[in-house]
């Protein structure tokens, strides 16, 4: 007989979402349903008769973690629809903004995942706030890449959370020749930490990796060398930026994506059966509440080729450099890879950036209602935007949002995992849920039809 | 530290002028706020000023720009008598200008905007931290640009093009053209096209500004400057110690503190019974009195 579990609200992410586990007498997971509960944003309805340059800055606002993709994703999508070609050194920058931001994102992220990891060579879990070493000094130089990448963010973007800079056409402005030298030098001060807390970061998960056990709430549990496999697919449209259907040869399709309901997807009402009162933080759910994962989930289930597919560092990492390693540690490992990249690319931009160039294209066509998209490679994934710009206004748009594609993929990735690991699992994602919520309904022919919430 | 009512607090106050005489040329007084910026970026004190120019496009329009170099500095000696948001640039000299320490000029109402902003920085992320220098200036009051036009082509019967120099002084309004001829307009006249913001203000010479300055109270080509912060005095000190100004002790000088005083109590007077009119404005539905 199997037993239920529920942790409700998971934490040491962004947003709110829920993990509801089928679980054996062992304790390991049979399946789990990995849930968005933060409410829907409702974003898709808002944009519509608002102009282009309006919605790319109200659809940052779903997140303050990942604005800086849904900005240039949404930027973009408009331009793809208005075939708004820009300037070279605008696109630079924008990759600047981005890199910048991905740096930023990876650092955070490993502040999040610290805790579930051990000091090699000791039974000790991280705690990256203590004030005691050799943790210290690590904390300190993921603030410091974090500043690092932030003001590069802020420089070249205008902002670091809700860039101003980026708009319909290039960029309000272009940089000054000291900012661009700021930028560079802050760049190669973050590329020498970033070094060291990648191979830092890749120690603690090899560590982990080859440990037999780990402590959860005080219980022991064993880590199974197969944590977080799954045997879906990945999705990833670019190795740094991303894709529109403005490129030559786009590298995502929109003939393949199609989402399903979370009624047909997630399972339905159940009991919960089992409770945890010491598992971190706050204990588990307590036996006799119900779930009903169908009913609850405030996301779609997005499929590509008929499957739900994973997205983020490795899944770009497998597609363009023929990185395969699966599994939770696999992925995270994936994730530090990307720390050097971003300062490499960044440094690379600089180099090329001419100040004084104007960064706005000199043509800015309306919009005839063709249905553009852009997908911008967040750092957690592909985070695909399409959108219908006519005579000026906004006709449709809709966001595709990696977390969103990653709850399916990660829900399988529970299978054969001790419950008490699922966040571990669920974290490696680096979920961002609040980018992630919306609901898009699609008709039998695969054809966006409307946009609508979960009644 | 002095505390005054009216001048605000400062830690000491002089006559000064600029040693530079490339300049004085250009200054409307005494070039004391191009003379310590220009100090400040030699010394990497700023590393860049928001200071007003003339928009190359229309005559004495000014307009903000970030300078980092002296010479760019020059470009904005003196005074026009129209609003330049140098505020607007606060954000943007730390972004795309890349600036860590901004110097800024401005009018007592920017310096309590400036400050405000430093405060609850609100739209203002990172920004407090590198305002380096603020320099204000005195005012009495101000004009929208579309009031400049009127004075000066309408009333002044002067092409805005050929203006030299505009001056506020002796109970006048200055205009100097090109070919020499110098049209008075009596204050009577420039009262109605101030701008409305002006008769509520509550300071006259920069109280919140590191250093303030401006003519009254000193003689023609030289400045008055009340020094009051901690920053202000750490800079004025070296400029001192560097020679770049020459000073009079303000009791020394005529007209002297004297009027600078009398000035500000009679702006700051006048502007309170507007206030108290306001509150009482229409039936019922008095104009919000902005400093409460
Ligand atoms: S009088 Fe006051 S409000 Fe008007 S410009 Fe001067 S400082 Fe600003
Ligand atoms: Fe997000």
């Amino acid at each position: 007989m199997s037993k239920v579990i529920e942790i409700s609200p998971t934490t040491r992410h962004e947003g709110h979402s829920k993990l509801v586990l089928k679980v054996d007498d062992q304790g390991i997971i049979e399946r789990g349903d990995w849930l968005s509960i933060t409410p829907v944003r409702g974003i898709e309805r808002l944009a519509v008769g608002k102009t282009y340059e309006q919605v790319p800055k109200i659809a940052s606002r779903v997140c303050g973690i990942c604005p800086i993709a849904h900005t240039l994703a949404a930027v973009e999508a408009m331009e793809a629809s208005m075939g708004v070609y820009i300037p070279d050194d605008a696109y630079l920058l924008r990759i600047v903004l981005q890199c910048a931001n991905r740096a930023h994102s990876i650092a955070l992220h490993n502040i999040l995942s610290l805790p579930d990891m051990y000091i090699p060579g000791t039974d000790v879990k991280i705690n990256p706030f203590t004030p005691e070493e050799p943790v210290r000094s690590v904390a300190k130089r993921i603030q410091r890449i974090r500043e690092i990448a932030q003001t590069i963010g802020e420089i070249s973007g205008g902002e670091c959370i809700h860039p101003s800079n980026p708009r319909i056409g290039g960029l309000y402005t272009n940089v000054s020749p000291r900012a661009k030298s700021k930028m560079f030098d802050l760049a190669k001060e973050g590329l020498a930490l970033a070094r060291d807390q990648m191979e830092f970061m890749i120690a603690v998960f090899r560590n982990y990796q080859k440990r037999d056990w780990s402590e959860v709430g005080g219980m022991q549990v064993e880590i199974p060398a197969t944590l977080g496999y799954h045997n879906q697919g990945y999705m990833a449209t670019d190795p740094v930026y991303g894709t529109s259907s403005l490129d030559e040869n786009p590298r995502w399709d929109p003939a393949r994506f199609n989402e399903t309901r979370p009624w047909d997807w997630y399972m339905g009402e159940m009991e919960i059966t089992d409770d945890y009162p010491n598992y971190p933080i706050g204990g588990t759910t307590p036996k006799g509440a119900k779930a009903w994962p169908q009913m609850e989930a405030c996301s779609g289930v997005p499929l590509y080729d008929g499957q739900p597919v994973e997205v983020g560092p490795r899944a770009r990492l497998a597609q363009f450099r023929g990185y395969d390693e699966k599994g939770t540690i696999g992925q995270q490992i994936a994730r530090q890879m990307e720390y050097t990249d971003s300062f490499y690319k960044i440094i690379e931009c600089l180099d090329a950036l001419n100040t004084s160039a104007s960064v706005l294209a000199d043509e800015i066509p309306q919009g005839d209602g063709s249905l553009g998209w852009a997908a911008n490679e967040a750092p957690r994934g592909s985070d695909v935007h399409l959108a219908r710009v006519k005579d000026g206004r906004v006709q449709y748009f809709s966001m595709l949002v990696p977390t969103t594609w990653n709850f399916p993929t990660c829900s399988r990735a529970l299978t054969g995992a001790p419950w008490q690991l699922a966040e571990v699992v669920m974290r490696g994602y680096d979920p961002c849920v609040s980018c992630a919520t919306h609901m898009i309904v699609v008709d039998e022919k695969n054809q966006l039809v409307a946009e609508k919430l979960i009644q | 530290m002095v505390q005054d009512n009216f001048l605000g607090n400062y830690t000491s106050c002089v006559a000064a002028r600029s040693t530079n005489r490339g300049i004085l040329a250009g200054s409307q007084d005494g070039g004391i706020a191009t003379g310590l910026l220009a100090f400040a970026l030699e010394q990497g004190i700023i590393d860049g000023a928001i200071v007003s120019m003339v928009d190359p496009s229309e005559p004495w329009k000014p307009m903000p720009f970030v300078a980092t170099s002296p010479e760019e500095l020059y470009f904005a000696r003196g005074t026009r008598y129209s609003l330049s948001p140098n505020l607007a640039l606060i954000k943007e000299a730390t972004r795309s200008y890349g600036l860590d320490k901004v110097g800024i000029v401005g009018t007592p109402c920017q310096m309590q905007g400036l400050r405000k902003g430093q405060l609850y920085p609100i739209g203002l992320r990172d920004v407090p931290d590198k305002i380096a220098l603020a320099v204000g200036i005195f005012c009495m009051e101000n004009f929208p640009y579309q009031s400049i036009i009127q004075l000066v082509e309408d009333h002044g019967n002067t092409k805005l093009e050929n203006v030299v120099k505009m001056d506020i002084g002796k109970g006048k309004f200055w205009i100097y053209t090109e070919r020499g001829a110098v049209v008075q307009l009596p204050l009577k006249i420039t009262h109605k096209y101030e701008q409305p913001g002006c008769h509520v203000c509550l300071d006259y010479v920069s109280n919140l500004a590191d250093v303030s300055t401006g003519s009254v109270g000193t003689p023609d080509g030289w400045s008055t400057v009340f020094v009051r912060s901690k920053k202000g005095n750490d800079v004025w000190a070296k400029a001192m110690a560097a020679g770049c100004f020459e000073t009079k002790p303000i009791e020394e000088v005529k007209p002297g503190l004297d009027l600078v005083t009398k000035l500000a109590t009679e702006k700051i007077t006048k502007n309170r019974k507007s206030l108290e009119e306001r509150a009482k404005f229409g039936i019922g539905k008095g104009l919000r009195n902005p400093y409460i």
